[in-house]
Protein backbone atom coordinates (compact mmCIF):
# COMPACT_ATOMS: atom_id res chain seq x y z
CA UNK A 1 0.00 0.00 0.00
CA UNK A 2 2.40 2.52 1.31
CA UNK A 3 4.88 1.61 -1.73
CA UNK A 4 1.24 2.13 -4.14
CA UNK A 5 1.51 5.65 -2.35
CA UNK A 6 4.87 6.15 -3.45
CA UNK A 7 4.48 5.46 -6.91
CA UNK A 8 1.45 7.61 -7.35
CA UNK A 9 3.15 10.66 -5.68
CA UNK A 10 6.22 10.32 -7.74
CA UNK A 11 4.12 10.01 -11.21
CA UNK A 12 2.02 13.32 -9.66
CA UNK A 13 5.52 15.49 -8.37
CA UNK A 14 5.52 17.13 -11.85
CA UNK A 15 2.10 17.95 -12.07
CA UNK A 16 1.97 18.87 -8.64
CA UNK A 17 4.78 21.78 -9.29
CA UNK A 18 3.24 23.20 -12.41
CA UNK A 19 2.57 26.31 -12.47
CA UNK A 20 5.32 27.36 -10.50
CA UNK A 21 8.46 27.55 -12.13
CA UNK A 22 11.59 27.71 -10.84
CA UNK A 23 12.58 31.35 -11.45
CA UNK A 24 9.97 34.17 -12.25
CA UNK A 25 10.43 37.78 -12.88
CA UNK A 26 7.13 40.82 -12.20
CA UNK A 27 6.40 43.99 -13.68
CA UNK A 28 8.77 45.82 -12.43
CA UNK A 29 12.07 43.66 -13.44
CA UNK A 30 12.06 41.77 -9.59
CA UNK A 31 13.06 38.68 -10.09
CA UNK A 32 11.99 35.42 -7.51
CA UNK A 33 13.40 32.20 -6.67
CA UNK A 34 11.01 29.27 -5.95
CA UNK A 35 11.66 27.95 -2.10
CA UNK A 36 10.12 24.29 -1.96
CA UNK A 37 8.19 23.30 1.03
CA UNK A 38 9.87 21.80 4.09
CA UNK A 39 11.13 22.55 7.56
CA UNK A 40 13.92 23.28 9.61
CA UNK A 41 15.41 24.00 13.17
CA UNK A 42 14.75 27.41 14.13
CA UNK A 43 15.54 29.16 17.78
CA UNK A 44 18.51 27.52 18.78
CA UNK A 45 21.00 29.29 20.77
CA UNK A 46 24.11 28.42 23.19
CA UNK A 47 26.69 30.58 24.57
CA UNK A 48 30.37 29.02 24.73
CA UNK A 49 32.19 29.94 27.66
CA UNK A 50 36.28 30.56 27.24
CA UNK A 51 38.12 27.78 29.19
CA UNK A 52 39.85 29.51 32.69
CA UNK A 53 43.66 31.40 31.23
CA UNK A 54 41.99 32.62 28.30
CA UNK A 55 43.73 36.20 27.91
CA UNK A 56 44.80 36.13 31.92
CA UNK A 57 40.78 36.89 32.23
CA UNK A 58 39.21 33.93 33.48
CA UNK A 59 39.76 31.81 36.40
CA UNK A 60 39.00 28.18 37.07
CA UNK A 61 35.50 29.41 39.28
CA UNK A 62 34.40 32.01 37.15
CA UNK A 63 34.52 29.52 33.97
CA UNK A 64 32.40 26.98 35.86
CA UNK A 65 29.82 29.10 36.63
CA UNK A 66 29.94 31.04 33.27
CA UNK A 67 29.13 27.61 32.07
CA UNK A 68 26.55 26.85 34.28
CA UNK A 69 24.69 30.14 33.63
CA UNK A 70 25.34 29.12 29.55
CA UNK A 71 23.70 25.52 30.30
CA UNK A 72 20.54 27.21 31.96
CA UNK A 73 20.66 29.98 28.77
CA UNK A 74 20.87 27.47 25.93
CA UNK A 75 18.01 26.47 24.03
CA UNK A 76 17.56 23.64 21.54
CA UNK A 77 15.18 25.47 19.42
CA UNK A 78 12.43 23.70 17.88
CA UNK A 79 11.16 22.69 14.59
CA UNK A 80 9.68 25.18 11.97
CA UNK A 81 7.53 24.31 9.22
CA UNK A 82 7.24 25.73 5.28
CA UNK A 83 3.95 23.99 4.55
CA UNK A 84 4.01 25.31 0.92
CA UNK A 85 6.52 26.59 -1.76
CA UNK A 86 6.95 30.43 -1.76
CA UNK A 87 8.93 32.51 -4.11
CA UNK A 88 11.33 35.09 -2.66
CA UNK A 89 12.88 37.98 -4.28
CA UNK A 90 16.39 36.98 -5.20
CA UNK A 91 17.95 40.34 -4.36
CA UNK A 92 16.93 42.88 -1.81
CA UNK A 93 14.43 46.00 -3.28
CA UNK A 94 16.39 47.93 -5.45
CA UNK A 95 16.27 52.13 -5.11
CA UNK A 96 15.27 51.78 -8.86
CA UNK A 97 12.23 49.07 -7.96
CA UNK A 98 11.48 51.51 -5.03
CA UNK A 99 11.83 54.59 -7.37
CA UNK A 100 9.43 52.88 -9.80
CA UNK A 101 6.44 51.96 -7.43
CA UNK A 102 7.18 54.90 -4.96
CA UNK A 103 7.49 57.59 -7.17
CA UNK A 104 10.85 58.55 -4.76
CA UNK A 105 14.07 57.19 -3.76
CA UNK A 106 15.14 57.80 0.24
CA UNK A 107 18.63 56.32 0.52
CA UNK A 108 21.53 57.50 1.54
CA UNK A 109 23.93 55.69 -1.04
CA UNK A 110 23.00 57.33 -3.92
CA UNK A 111 25.70 58.93 -6.69
CA UNK A 112 27.13 61.24 -4.59
CA UNK A 113 28.03 58.38 -1.86
CA UNK A 114 28.78 55.54 -3.94
CA UNK A 115 30.94 57.23 -6.76
CA UNK A 116 28.21 56.16 -9.61
CA UNK A 117 25.21 55.02 -10.79
CA UNK A 118 22.88 53.69 -7.40
CA UNK A 119 20.13 52.48 -9.43
CA UNK A 120 21.17 48.42 -8.61
CA UNK A 121 21.94 49.59 -4.88
CA UNK A 122 19.73 47.98 -2.32
CA UNK A 123 17.22 50.98 -1.12
CA UNK A 124 17.91 52.05 2.34
CA UNK A 125 16.67 54.73 5.34
CA UNK A 126 13.36 52.57 4.74
CA UNK A 127 11.24 52.19 7.69
CA UNK A 128 9.06 48.85 8.48
CA UNK A 129 5.99 50.85 7.56
CA UNK A 130 7.81 51.94 4.37
CA UNK A 131 8.40 48.34 3.33
CA UNK A 132 4.54 48.04 4.06
CA UNK A 133 3.26 50.76 1.90
CA UNK A 134 5.87 49.30 -1.01
CA UNK A 135 4.05 46.10 -0.91
CA UNK A 136 0.81 47.69 -0.64
CA UNK A 137 1.53 49.78 -3.87
CA UNK A 138 3.10 47.10 -5.67
CA UNK A 139 0.06 44.25 -4.90
CA UNK A 140 -2.36 46.94 -6.84
CA UNK A 141 0.13 47.68 -9.39
CA UNK A 142 -0.17 43.93 -9.90
CA UNK A 143 -3.77 43.56 -8.81
CA UNK A 144 -2.48 40.82 -6.60
CA UNK A 145 -2.47 39.46 -2.82
CA UNK A 146 0.53 38.02 -3.31
CA UNK A 147 2.86 40.06 -2.39
CA UNK A 148 4.20 40.56 1.26
CA UNK A 149 7.35 40.84 3.63
CA UNK A 150 8.32 37.33 4.42
CA UNK A 151 8.11 35.96 8.02
CA UNK A 152 11.07 35.90 10.01
CA UNK A 153 10.55 32.12 9.71
CA UNK A 154 10.46 32.15 6.00
CA UNK A 155 13.50 34.63 6.09
CA UNK A 156 15.19 32.25 8.29
CA UNK A 157 14.45 28.88 5.87
CA UNK A 158 15.36 30.92 2.74
CA UNK A 159 18.63 32.31 3.90
CA UNK A 160 19.53 28.81 5.56
CA UNK A 161 18.72 27.49 2.04
CA UNK A 162 18.40 23.78 3.38
CA UNK A 163 21.61 23.70 4.90
CA UNK A 164 22.56 24.10 9.11
CA UNK A 165 25.34 26.68 8.47
CA UNK A 166 24.33 29.74 10.36
CA UNK A 167 27.38 31.92 8.58
CA UNK A 168 26.79 30.34 5.45
CA UNK A 169 30.37 29.35 5.11
CA UNK A 170 33.48 30.48 6.37
CA UNK A 171 33.96 32.43 2.72
CA UNK A 172 31.36 34.96 4.72
CA UNK A 173 33.31 37.55 3.16
CA UNK A 174 32.49 35.88 -0.45
CA UNK A 175 28.69 35.68 -0.02
CA UNK A 176 28.07 39.00 2.47
CA UNK A 177 28.91 42.47 2.45
CA UNK A 178 30.05 43.23 6.19
CA UNK A 179 32.08 45.60 8.18
CA UNK A 180 35.38 43.54 7.10
CA UNK A 181 34.90 43.67 3.58
CA UNK A 182 32.65 47.03 2.44
CA UNK A 183 34.61 49.58 3.23
CA UNK A 184 31.34 50.91 4.69
CA UNK A 185 29.06 51.46 2.03
CA UNK A 186 26.65 49.03 0.64
CA UNK A 187 26.84 47.36 -2.81
CA UNK A 188 24.94 47.01 -5.83
CA UNK A 189 22.58 44.08 -5.32
CA UNK A 190 23.51 40.35 -6.16
CA UNK A 191 27.46 41.67 -6.96
CA UNK A 192 28.39 38.72 -4.74
CA UNK A 193 28.21 34.42 -4.59
CA UNK A 194 23.99 33.74 -4.03
CA UNK A 195 23.59 30.88 -1.17
CA UNK A 196 22.68 27.44 -2.28
CA UNK A 197 19.25 28.04 -3.33
CA UNK A 198 20.56 31.14 -5.38
CA UNK A 199 19.29 34.29 -3.32
CA UNK A 200 21.49 36.83 -3.00
CA UNK A 201 22.50 39.10 0.33
CA UNK A 202 20.55 37.23 2.70
CA UNK A 203 23.05 38.20 4.76
CA UNK A 204 24.65 42.06 5.25
CA UNK A 205 24.18 44.77 2.68
CA UNK A 206 21.06 45.95 4.11
CA UNK A 207 19.45 44.90 7.61
CA UNK A 208 16.18 43.26 6.14
CA UNK A 209 12.86 43.67 7.78
CA UNK A 210 10.50 40.97 8.28
CA UNK A 211 6.67 40.34 8.90
CA UNK A 212 6.96 39.56 12.55
CA UNK A 213 6.89 42.05 16.01
CA UNK A 214 10.00 41.99 17.78
CA UNK A 215 9.26 40.13 20.61
CA UNK A 216 12.28 41.35 23.11
CA UNK A 217 14.50 37.56 23.21
CA UNK A 218 17.97 36.27 22.41
CA UNK A 219 16.03 34.36 19.78
CA UNK A 220 12.35 33.45 18.58
CA UNK A 221 9.95 31.18 21.27
CA UNK A 222 8.38 29.57 18.77
CA UNK A 223 7.17 29.78 14.94
CA UNK A 224 5.40 32.96 15.07
CA UNK A 225 5.97 36.09 16.65
CA UNK A 226 4.27 37.95 18.99
CA UNK A 227 0.46 39.22 17.73
CA UNK A 228 1.20 42.75 18.84
CA UNK A 229 4.37 44.81 19.41
CA UNK A 230 6.26 48.43 19.00
CA UNK A 231 8.88 47.00 17.19
CA UNK A 232 9.58 44.91 14.26
CA UNK A 233 12.56 42.23 13.64
CA UNK A 234 15.21 42.99 11.83
CA UNK A 235 17.53 40.17 9.84
CA UNK A 236 20.68 39.61 8.27
CA UNK A 237 23.06 42.57 9.31
CA UNK A 238 23.92 45.27 7.33
CA UNK A 239 27.21 46.47 5.51
CA UNK A 240 28.21 48.06 8.26
CA UNK A 241 27.79 45.23 10.98
CA UNK A 242 30.33 42.91 12.63
CA UNK A 243 30.67 39.67 11.76
CA UNK A 244 28.81 38.50 14.89
CA UNK A 245 25.36 40.19 13.77
CA UNK A 246 26.18 38.77 10.11
CA UNK A 247 24.52 35.27 11.01
CA UNK A 248 21.27 33.41 9.57
CA UNK A 249 20.00 33.44 13.73
CA UNK A 250 20.87 36.71 14.66
CA UNK A 251 17.23 38.01 16.18
CA UNK A 252 17.55 41.48 15.81
CA UNK A 253 14.59 44.51 16.43
CA UNK A 254 13.93 47.76 15.39
CA UNK A 255 14.77 50.41 15.21
CA UNK A 256 17.78 49.93 13.55
CA UNK A 257 20.56 52.49 12.09
CA UNK A 258 18.66 53.84 9.13
CA UNK A 259 20.77 54.12 6.14
CA UNK A 260 21.52 50.43 7.02
CA UNK A 261 18.22 48.99 6.99
CA UNK A 262 15.94 47.98 3.82
CA UNK A 263 13.72 45.03 3.00
CA UNK A 264 12.98 41.86 0.05
CA UNK A 265 9.81 40.85 -0.75
CA UNK A 266 8.07 37.43 -0.81
CA UNK A 267 5.56 36.72 -3.63
CA UNK A 268 3.37 33.88 -2.46
CA UNK A 269 3.19 30.76 -4.97
CA UNK A 270 -0.57 30.14 -5.97
CA UNK B 1 65.22 63.91 33.72
CA UNK B 2 65.06 62.54 37.39
CA UNK B 3 63.88 66.60 38.18
CA UNK B 4 60.94 65.90 35.11
CA UNK B 5 59.99 62.53 36.93
CA UNK B 6 59.86 64.59 39.80
CA UNK B 7 57.53 67.36 38.64
CA UNK B 8 55.48 64.95 36.85
CA UNK B 9 54.39 62.84 40.21
CA UNK B 10 53.88 66.38 41.90
CA UNK B 11 51.51 67.01 38.96
CA UNK B 12 49.79 63.97 39.32
CA UNK B 13 49.46 64.18 42.86
CA UNK B 14 47.77 67.36 42.53
CA UNK B 15 45.82 66.38 39.72
CA UNK B 16 44.47 63.73 41.80
CA UNK B 17 43.61 65.29 45.25
CA UNK B 18 41.61 67.97 42.94
CA UNK B 19 39.99 65.38 41.29
CA UNK B 20 38.90 63.24 44.43
CA UNK B 21 37.41 66.58 45.80
CA UNK B 22 34.87 66.67 43.19
CA UNK B 23 34.18 63.42 42.77
CA UNK B 24 30.47 62.54 43.93
CA UNK B 25 28.98 65.83 42.45
CA UNK B 26 28.06 66.71 38.64
CA UNK B 27 30.50 69.53 37.99
CA UNK B 28 28.86 73.32 37.74
CA UNK B 29 26.64 73.75 34.30
CA UNK B 30 26.32 70.38 33.34
CA UNK B 31 23.08 68.91 33.03
CA UNK B 32 22.10 65.18 34.07
CA UNK B 33 20.55 63.32 31.54
CA UNK B 34 20.41 60.13 34.26
CA UNK B 35 17.68 60.71 36.97
CA UNK B 36 19.39 57.76 39.64
CA UNK B 37 15.67 56.29 39.59
CA UNK B 38 15.18 55.00 36.04
CA UNK B 39 16.02 55.02 32.50
CA UNK B 40 14.10 57.75 31.06
CA UNK B 41 15.87 58.84 28.28
CA UNK B 42 17.75 56.00 27.50
CA UNK B 43 17.17 52.87 25.86
CA UNK B 44 18.93 49.66 25.11
CA UNK B 45 20.02 48.85 21.49
CA UNK B 46 17.97 45.51 19.83
CA UNK B 47 20.73 45.62 16.85
CA UNK B 48 24.09 45.91 18.64
CA UNK B 49 26.19 42.95 17.74
CA UNK B 50 27.80 43.12 21.26
CA UNK B 51 23.78 41.55 21.88
CA UNK B 52 20.64 42.75 21.38
CA UNK B 53 19.18 42.61 25.23
CA UNK B 54 22.06 44.28 27.19
CA UNK B 55 20.99 44.22 31.14
CA UNK B 56 20.72 47.84 32.25
CA UNK B 57 19.02 48.37 35.55
CA UNK B 58 19.17 51.31 38.27
CA UNK B 59 19.96 50.08 41.75
CA UNK B 60 20.64 52.57 44.60
CA UNK B 61 21.05 55.32 42.32
CA UNK B 62 23.64 53.73 39.84
CA UNK B 63 23.35 52.64 36.51
CA UNK B 64 24.41 48.83 36.27
CA UNK B 65 24.95 47.29 33.08
CA UNK B 66 25.52 43.38 32.25
CA UNK B 67 25.67 40.56 30.22
CA UNK B 68 21.74 39.38 29.45
CA UNK B 69 22.41 36.24 28.60
CA UNK B 70 25.99 35.74 29.73
CA UNK B 71 27.78 35.74 26.50
CA UNK B 72 25.75 38.70 25.29
CA UNK B 73 26.58 42.56 26.43
CA UNK B 74 25.01 45.48 24.66
CA UNK B 75 24.85 49.02 23.99
CA UNK B 76 22.51 51.67 26.38
CA UNK B 77 22.16 54.66 23.92
CA UNK B 78 20.33 58.28 24.70
CA UNK B 79 17.37 59.13 23.46
CA UNK B 80 18.86 62.47 21.77
CA UNK B 81 21.45 62.92 19.66
CA UNK B 82 24.13 65.27 20.23
CA UNK B 83 26.72 67.65 18.14
CA UNK B 84 28.95 69.28 19.97
CA UNK B 85 29.44 68.36 24.19
CA UNK B 86 30.91 68.05 26.97
CA UNK B 87 30.42 64.86 29.07
CA UNK B 88 30.65 64.26 32.47
CA UNK B 89 30.50 60.52 34.36
CA UNK B 90 31.93 58.99 37.19
CA UNK B 91 32.24 55.16 36.39
CA UNK B 92 33.32 52.11 38.45
CA UNK B 93 33.80 48.70 36.65
CA UNK B 94 33.95 45.22 37.97
CA UNK B 95 37.50 43.98 36.90
CA UNK B 96 37.71 41.58 33.88
CA UNK B 97 34.57 43.24 32.44
CA UNK B 98 35.64 45.33 28.95
CA UNK B 99 33.17 48.39 28.35
CA UNK B 100 33.35 51.61 26.95
CA UNK B 101 31.51 55.17 26.01
CA UNK B 102 30.93 55.14 22.57
CA UNK B 103 30.04 59.24 21.16
CA UNK B 104 28.09 59.81 18.01
CA UNK B 105 26.37 56.58 17.54
CA UNK B 106 24.12 55.58 15.70
CA UNK B 107 21.45 52.85 16.81
CA UNK B 108 23.98 49.66 16.22
CA UNK B 109 26.50 50.80 17.86
CA UNK B 110 28.81 52.21 15.18
CA UNK B 111 30.69 55.22 16.66
CA UNK B 112 33.23 56.39 18.05
CA UNK B 113 34.51 54.76 21.50
CA UNK B 114 36.09 55.61 24.27
CA UNK B 115 37.86 52.10 26.18
CA UNK B 116 36.67 50.68 29.36
CA UNK B 117 38.77 47.74 28.77
CA UNK B 118 38.92 47.11 32.46
CA UNK B 119 40.45 43.37 32.04
CA UNK B 120 44.42 42.29 31.74
CA UNK B 121 46.58 43.86 28.84
CA UNK B 122 43.89 46.18 28.03
CA UNK B 123 43.29 50.14 28.29
CA UNK B 124 41.06 52.50 29.47
CA UNK B 125 40.57 56.29 28.25
CA UNK B 126 41.99 55.11 24.76
CA UNK B 127 39.93 56.99 22.26
CA UNK B 128 39.05 54.51 18.98
CA UNK B 129 36.62 53.58 16.63
CA UNK B 130 33.62 50.94 16.78
CA UNK B 131 32.60 50.04 13.74
CA UNK B 132 33.40 52.82 11.66
CA UNK B 133 36.86 53.14 9.58
CA UNK B 134 40.42 53.27 11.71
CA UNK B 135 41.55 56.90 13.36
CA UNK B 136 43.99 59.12 11.62
CA UNK B 137 44.53 62.06 12.86
CA UNK B 138 46.68 63.73 15.04
CA UNK B 139 47.56 64.12 18.71
CA UNK B 140 47.29 61.84 21.89
CA UNK B 141 44.28 59.32 21.92
CA UNK B 142 46.02 56.39 23.34
CA UNK B 143 47.34 57.77 27.13
CA UNK B 144 49.93 55.25 28.15
CA UNK B 145 49.91 55.77 32.09
CA UNK B 146 46.09 55.18 33.09
CA UNK B 147 47.25 52.97 35.60
CA UNK B 148 48.21 55.83 37.31
CA UNK B 149 45.28 57.59 37.43
CA UNK B 150 42.63 54.98 37.64
CA UNK B 151 41.68 54.04 41.24
CA UNK B 152 40.43 50.02 41.28
CA UNK B 153 37.60 49.35 42.80
CA UNK B 154 36.44 53.11 42.97
CA UNK B 155 34.28 55.85 41.28
CA UNK B 156 36.48 57.22 38.63
CA UNK B 157 35.57 60.75 36.76
CA UNK B 158 35.46 60.94 33.25
CA UNK B 159 35.30 64.37 31.49
CA UNK B 160 34.84 63.84 27.60
CA UNK B 161 34.85 67.35 25.19
CA UNK B 162 34.06 66.65 21.73
CA UNK B 163 33.33 69.80 19.40
CA UNK B 164 33.27 70.04 15.50
CA UNK B 165 31.88 67.93 12.62
CA UNK B 166 35.75 67.10 12.43
CA UNK B 167 35.90 66.34 16.46
CA UNK B 168 38.70 67.78 18.23
CA UNK B 169 38.21 65.36 21.42
CA UNK B 170 39.83 66.28 24.69
CA UNK B 171 39.27 63.51 27.52
CA UNK B 172 40.29 64.07 31.19
CA UNK B 173 40.56 60.90 33.35
CA UNK B 174 39.95 61.76 37.22
CA UNK B 175 40.43 65.67 36.02
CA UNK B 176 44.24 64.58 34.85
CA UNK B 177 44.22 65.24 30.57
CA UNK B 178 44.74 61.79 29.05
CA UNK B 179 43.29 62.54 25.23
CA UNK B 180 44.23 65.51 23.04
CA UNK B 181 43.37 64.73 19.40
CA UNK B 182 42.30 66.26 16.29
CA UNK B 183 40.74 63.75 13.86
CA UNK B 184 41.26 64.37 10.09
CA UNK B 185 37.61 63.81 8.89
CA UNK B 186 34.23 62.90 10.38
CA UNK B 187 34.63 59.28 10.73
CA UNK B 188 30.59 58.84 12.20
CA UNK B 189 28.57 56.14 9.88
CA UNK B 190 27.41 58.06 7.14
CA UNK B 191 29.13 61.49 7.83
CA UNK B 192 26.62 62.23 10.74
CA UNK B 193 27.40 65.50 12.74
CA UNK B 194 24.88 64.89 15.67
CA UNK B 195 24.83 60.81 17.48
CA UNK B 196 23.66 59.12 20.44
CA UNK B 197 25.60 59.03 23.40
CA UNK B 198 26.22 54.95 24.49
CA UNK B 199 27.52 52.80 27.70
CA UNK B 200 28.63 49.72 26.37
CA UNK B 201 29.44 46.14 27.53
CA UNK B 202 31.24 43.32 24.94
CA UNK B 203 30.33 40.13 24.29
CA UNK B 204 31.70 36.92 24.93
CA UNK B 205 33.30 33.58 23.38
CA UNK B 206 34.82 30.76 23.49
CA UNK B 207 37.39 32.97 22.63
CA UNK B 208 36.65 36.55 23.49
CA UNK B 209 36.52 36.69 27.43
CA UNK B 210 35.36 40.00 27.67
CA UNK B 211 33.45 39.84 31.14
CA UNK B 212 32.88 37.98 34.48
CA UNK B 213 29.90 36.41 35.02
CA UNK B 214 27.78 39.06 36.61
CA UNK B 215 30.20 41.57 35.75
CA UNK B 216 28.82 44.96 36.02
CA UNK B 217 30.05 48.47 35.19
CA UNK B 218 27.93 51.16 37.17
CA UNK B 219 27.46 54.41 36.48
CA UNK B 220 26.80 57.54 37.92
CA UNK B 221 26.39 61.30 37.75
CA UNK B 222 25.95 61.18 34.18
CA UNK B 223 25.55 65.31 32.67
CA UNK B 224 26.06 66.95 29.96
CA UNK B 225 26.90 70.68 28.48
CA UNK B 226 25.79 71.01 25.19
CA UNK B 227 27.97 73.52 23.48
CA UNK B 228 25.62 74.22 19.87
Amino acid sequence: MHRHLSLLLILLLPALLLGQEAARTNSIGMEFVLVPAGSFTMGKFAPVCAPAGTQDNVTEEQYQECVKQATAATRAGFKAEVPRPFYIAKYEVTQEQYQKVMGKNPSYHTQAIVGGPSEKYPVDSVTWQDAQDFIKKLNSMEKTKAYRLPTELEWEYAAFAGTDNDTQGTKAPAVAWFMSNSKYVTHPVGSLAPNGWGIHDMLGNVWEWVQDFYDYDTVPKGPKGPSKGTEHVLKGGGFQAHAKNVRVSVHAGGPGSVISTGFRVLMEAR
Amino acid sequence: MKRLSLLVAVLLTIGLSSASAQIGKIPEGFTPIFNGKDLKGWHVSHSSHHGNLLNARVVGGELLIGQNPIGEGGILLTDKRYKDFELYLEVKPDWGCDGGIFLRSNEDGNAYQITLDYMPKNSMGSFITEGIPALNGTGQRRPPDWQKIWKRDEWNSMRIRMVGEVPKVEIWMNDVQIVDYQDDKNHALGGVYAGMIALQIHYTNATTPRAIPNGVHRYRNIAIKELN
